[in-house]
């Protein structure tokens, strides 16, 4: 018997959306942030790992494997996508996860940790396209593996320096 | 396809230059004994694969690390890292043993200022032979996974570029071995800054 991988796993930048055939979808962050929207009912749910809050190029095409890289793009392909699997928008929620502070600074200055810059535009545009984001395990200082499971829409934080497992 | 191929070759030698010259003599002066160094390879990624620079059995390996941003007329990331558990010989060091045991402030700072003056080293090298100017922000510390380090590093360039070049250098103390491992992390559109 062939063992279907049940489990899409998003890389940096990218952007996954599954239905039926896939049950789970995954990723490892830092700085960037795991969002994922999901409509229950309908059974698709998305992810996308997010590395920046905003295109700075507007013109710049999105490539294929980037879709996933700037928090706004990242929205609209993911509510898009979903809509056109099945997904109602009034049912569509949110989860997030990662956005963290990796690089602890004396001066505090936060130049290169884009991690809480991430949480505060992606929390935004959820505000703006009227999307609860029911839970989130964002900030602190360590990377995450994040799991999505689109049967139970629980999402499973895990960290292996902490040693720690969090479900949201 | 590598769009500076051609320039890769020329950047790895005058970076080897730059690092014999100036970041090896400052090493040597802060660990007070004789330092080898090796260029292992100069690359050009595409941001989004950058877990291609490490092979999967280190991903996960925890590590110390000081992460420098430089700008100006150029734009580099340094990131020195060495496995957590060589970080309490290259504290000793440099520090009284009390503050080494709790790893406190003083520690993390006396690191950080390691990877300070290093990438200075190779910052007023770059201004001596190309005059260019570059300033470096204060250093980060962070104890964490390879991967987590490196995803940090490639997001903070991704607003200026969809890949960076990246290159890959070990050096080592020969008397107490210890490990420093640094990446040294450009815009590709500015390389040819430093090849001309």
């Amino acid at each position: 018997m062939i063992q279907m991988n049940r489990v899409a796993e998003v890389k940096m930048g990218g952007l996954e959306i599954i239905t039926g055939d896939k049950s789970e979808l995954k990723t490892f962050v830092g700085s960037c942030v795991a969002i994922c929207l999901y409509d229950i009912y309908a059974k698709v749910a998305s992810m996308a790992h997010i590395m920046l809050p905003k295109k700075l190029n507007e013109k710049k095409q999105t490539v294929e494997e980037e879709r996933g890289k700037y928090a706004d793009d990242a929205l609209m392909h993911m509510m898009d996508g979903m809509i056109q699997l099945g997904a109602d928008p009034k049912r569509i929620q949110a989860k997030m996860a990662g956005g963290a502070a990796i690089f602890s600074h004396e001066s505090e200055t936060g130049l290169f940790n884009v991690g809480p810059r991430n949480i505060s535009a992606i929390k935004q545009i959820l505000h703006e396209n009227n999307i609860p984001l029911v839970s989130e395990d964002t900030g602190a200082n360590f990377g995450r593996w994040v799991k999505f499971s689109l049967n139970s829409g629980e999402m499973t934080i895990t960290s292996n320096l902490k040693k720690t497992e969090k479900i949201i | 396809m590598l769009k500076y191929a051609d320039n890769l070759q020329q950047l790895e030698q005058v970076l080897d230059s730059y690092i014999a010259a100036k970041t090896i003599p400052s090493l040597n002066v802060i660990l007070e004994e004789p330092i080898s160094y090796f260029l292992k390879k100069t690359q050009e990624i595409t941001i989004t694969n950058f877990d291609s620079l490490i092979p999967d059995s280190e991903k996960m390996n925890v590590m110390s690390a000081v992460y420098v941003k430089c700008s100006g007329d150029l734009h580099i990331g340094v990131l020195w890292y060495m496995l957590e558990k060589e970080l309490k010989p290259l504290a000793k060091k440099l520090l009284p043993e009390s503050h080494v045991n709790e790893f406190d402030k003083l520690a993390i700072s006396s690191i950080s200022e390691i990877g300070n003056i290093l990438t200075a080293s190779i910052v007023n090298a770059i201004d001596n032979d190309k005059g260019c100017k570059v300033w470096s922000s204060v250093p980060g510390f962070a104890i964490e996974s390879l991967n987590t380090l490196l995803e940090v590093v490639m997001s903070d360039f991704g607003y200026h570029s969809d890949a960076v070049v990246v290159s890959a250098v070990e050096f080592r103390s020969l008397h107490s071995g210890i490990e420093l491992q640094m990446l040294l992390i450009q815009d590709p559109n500015e390389v040819e800054k430093l090849v001309v």
